[in-house]
């Protein structure tokens, strides 16, 4: 099965901005999940969710870790209400029909802070791979028992397309910066960076003239 | 800015961080979190100690023979010099309400960036070397001794701070982390260790009287040019008064005004008011600048940039100063002004000659801010304002920093915005006024190559836009200092792409009625304003 995680695998996509559509081509659109599976994973919800954002607030120092999960309100803690606020939807869409704006929204939600954060790429989008373990964990005895294994290790497949499709957001959030970075700078060229500001350029000839003037001197 | 991995690293993928004493996690510099090094000739432009090349990417910093002695002396000397220093060295008791309160902490998760943390980084080095129980116990006590090691993460985070003084407002015994910052970043530049973005514009500002290094013709053209898009879009011809001995007031804004978008537009709103009421007041190509990187510098040299504001009053002879949109210009102004080169007993105690409204509050400075001006203006009925024309906008206010926690004006920017605006939004209780978010790029950070470090403490103020704009549609976020102006942009462009940042003065300049002006059919960045765009051969009538 071909992944196409939107970098531009046909050439139709306009450059690193993703749309939904782009990211889920070729992708989770109209994938169906075993219906007795995804009443287990469905059952199992509140225990798999509330470890999973456990082991995401501890991707983060211990201190910050204990913050993440303590402060409630969402202006005093931005980085724990957007995970609260994703991971909850997001296991809905992994484990039902995935609405591809929505996904992407969540994911975007999810990955656009660890951009910026002392992350490596793969610990930042480690999070979503981290699920197969955490679900693993929780279900896999009931699924052996229900002889569900092979429509299990097909849903650890999506798992693995979701953690891919972050991967992208992250990568699309990684060009954003740059971009910011490059606007910044085109933005303000007179600022501080010479060049364009005449009176920059004045100095610099006053400058430029003196430095003649004393290698006539010498000479 | 990323570095190749290596093989050692490529195997090893972080989980979960290791859970040890804060003294014992090695700090490692990282790019797009620090700004460059200060340039050699600007740290000699200014006669600061050690100019030289150097990187914080390197091991050697090129630091002085004897720099352990003299970040010591310089830290006795200021232990004994300053007794708000002393006093936070020695009675924080780490019950950590600071702790989450720090935009740069609840952005990046780095337990550094508590500001109880912060400063722990400069106390321990107290501790360790001048209190006896850190001398004889050590880690016991939270001492440490100064290597370069701690000297390097001391520079590290000093400059992950903003000194915008939220964390203060919840410390039980009124620590002002922000005076541990400047107290630091006082002691690093004891080794030319400034960085750039502060260093240039203080070389800039010594040489030329702005930040930006503009001589005065250049300056003066540039407020000439606005004038030219003023004359365009408002059918106002202005000529604005440079350098006038006699006049009555004299107006000092940041130089971001004169030359960075949007801060522009916010300048042309200032041009616009003075006509418009007729104000005898000047500009100054000298006293060109009201921002003061010195004061990321040290306090010497804020003292040594401000002084230029009272001189250039003194010398063209006004009676008081108005202030432009600036944010840590005014806690230079409200806290120290006075202190570092007045009392200036030669101006006059500020009076709205239009109103006859007495400014008590800046009654010992001097010196009035442009919206409390305004605010007074419209009160008394001094202003023909239509607020249809910003009726597109759906906007929302963000107290910068200094403004709000360091001079305590929370009312007179809304009152203004309220009067101007038909669409007005606030953005949740403990986001704004005494509790406002930094815009995350302040004292110095605004800078390009440290982007992510202003991502980071730019998330809280950005999630609190998010939410506004989410919830009621606010697609303009108005503010009154130049750096906001400056990095909100870069901040929204990237966690709230939808909205748009903008100084109050220009949003006055959009609804102001002014005598003789044409059809008013583009605001003052020369874009059509929905619903009073000219058709064609047809007459735009304003309803108002």
């Amino acid at each position: 099965m071909t992944i196409h995680c939107g970098l531009k695998p046909t050439g139709e996509e306009n450059g690193l901005l993703l749309t939904p559509e782009s990211l889920f081509k070729g992708g989770i659109v109209g994938r169906k999940i075993h219906k007795g599976l995804r009443e287990i994973l469905e059952q199992k919800k509140g225990p798999i969710v509330e470890k999973w954002r456990k082991h995401i607030h501890k991707s983060y120092p211990p201190e910050t870790a204990q913050f993440l999960q303590r402060e409630k309100n969402k202006f005093s803690n931005p980085i724990g209400s957007s995970i609260e606020e994703s991971i909850w939807p997001l296991y809905d869409q992994l484990i039902g029909e995935a609405d591809p704006a929505t996904t992407k929204k969540l994911l975007d939600n999810l990955v656009r802070v660890r951009a910026v954060q002392d992350f490596t790429p793969a610990s930042a989008v480690q999070i979503i791979f981290a699920l197969k373990k955490i679900i693993r964990k929780e279900v896999f005895g009931i699924v052996q028992k229900k002889g569900l294994v092979k429509e299990y290790l097909e849903f650890e497949s999506e798992i693995d397309r979701f953690g891919l499709l972050a991967f992208d957001v992250f990568m699309e959030c990684r060009e954003r910066v740059w971009e910011i970075k490059r606007n910044d700078l085109l933005k303000r060229p007179y600022l501080l960076s010479g060049g364009m500001c005449p009176s920059y350029m004045m100095k610099r000839g006053i400058k430029h003239l003196e430095k003649l003037k004393k290698e006539i001197t010498q000479h | 800015m990323t570095k190749e991995l290596t093989p050692q690293e490529m195997l090893r993928i972080d989980l979960t961080p290791p859970n040890r004493d804060w003294m014992d996690i090695p700090t490692v510099i990282k790019p797009g979190i620090y700004c460059y090094p200060a340039k050699p000739e600007k740290v000699e432009a200014v006669g600061m100690p050690n100019p030289h090349v150097w990187s914080p990417l390197d091991d050697d910093w090129g630091l002085p023979e004897d720099w352990k002695e003299t970040f010591l002396e310089g830290m006795r000397e200021r232990l004994n010099k300053h007794r708000s220093f002393k006093i936070f060295m020695d009675i924080c008791v780490r019950c950590g309400a600071c702790a989450d309160k720090c935009h740069f902490f609840l952005g990046s998760g780095d337990p550094k960036n508590m500001p109880v943390a912060r400063a722990e980084l400069i106390r321990s080095v107290y501790r360790g070397e001048f209190t006896k129980a850190g001398q004889i116990l050590g880690r016991l006590a939270g001492g440490r001794k100064l290597t370069e090691d701690v000297l390097k993460e001391i520079w590290y985070y000093m400059f992950q701070c903003t000194e915008c003084r939220r964390c203060s407002l919840f410390c039980p015994y009124g620590i002002d982390t922000a005076e541990v910052t400047i107290i630091g970043r006082e002691l690093i530049n004891l080794f030319g260790l400034n960085i750039n973005w502060i260093q240039e514009p203080v070389a800039n500002c010594y040489e030329t009287g702005n930040h930006l290094g503009l001589l005065p013709h250049t300056f003066k053209q540039n407020v000439e040019f606005m004038c030219m898009d003023i004359e365009e879009f408002v059918g106002i011809k202005i000529e604005p008064p440079f350098n006038r001995k006699g006049a009555e007031i004299l107006f000092v804004t940041p130089s971001g005004d004169v030359f960075a978008e949007p801060g522009i537009y916010t300048l042309m709103g200032y041009l616009m008011l003075f006509e418009h009421i007729g104000l005898d007041y000047t500009w100054s190509t000298y006293a060109s600048e009201g921002g003061n990187f010195g004061f990321f510098t040290s306090l010497d040299m804020a003292q040594r940039l401000n002084a230029k504001i009272y001189a250039e009053a003194r010398r063209l002879g006004v009676k008081w100063i108005l202030g432009g949109e600036c944010g840590h210009m005014w806690r230079v102004v409200h806290q120290y002004m006075n202190t570092f080169n007045g009392p200036p007993d030669f101006l006059e105690e500020p009076v709205n000659p239009l109103t006859g409204t007495k400014f008590e509050n800046a009654k010992s400075a001097k010196m009035v801010h442009i919206s409390e001006f305004t605010a007074d203006l419209i009160k008394h009925g001094k202003l023909k304002l239509n607020p249809k024309r910003n009726d597109h906008l759906k906007v929302t206010y963000h107290d910068s920093c200094n403004p709000s926690r360091g001079m305590g004006m929370f009312e007179e920017p809304r009152y203004v915005i309220k009067n101007v605006c038909n669409n007005f939004y606030e953005m949740p209780e403990n986001t704004i006024r005494e509790q406002t978010f930094c815009c995350g790029s302040g004292a110095g950070l605004n800078a390009g190559e440290n982007m992510e470090l202003r991502l980071r403490g730019g998330l809280p103020r950005a999630n609190a836009v998010k939410y506004v704009h989410e919830r009621y549609g606010v697609n303009m976020l108005s503010c009154v200092c130049a750096i906001d102006r400056a990095v909100l942009p870069a901040s929204m462009e990237y966690w709230v792409p939808e909205v748009n940042v903008c100084g109050v003065s220009e949003l006055v300049g959009n609804a102001l009625i002014m005598e003789g002006e044409h059809e008013r059919t583009t605001d003052l960045r020369g874009e059509e304003i929905p619903g009073f765009a000219k058709a064609e051969g047809e007459e735009v009538t304003e309803d108002v």
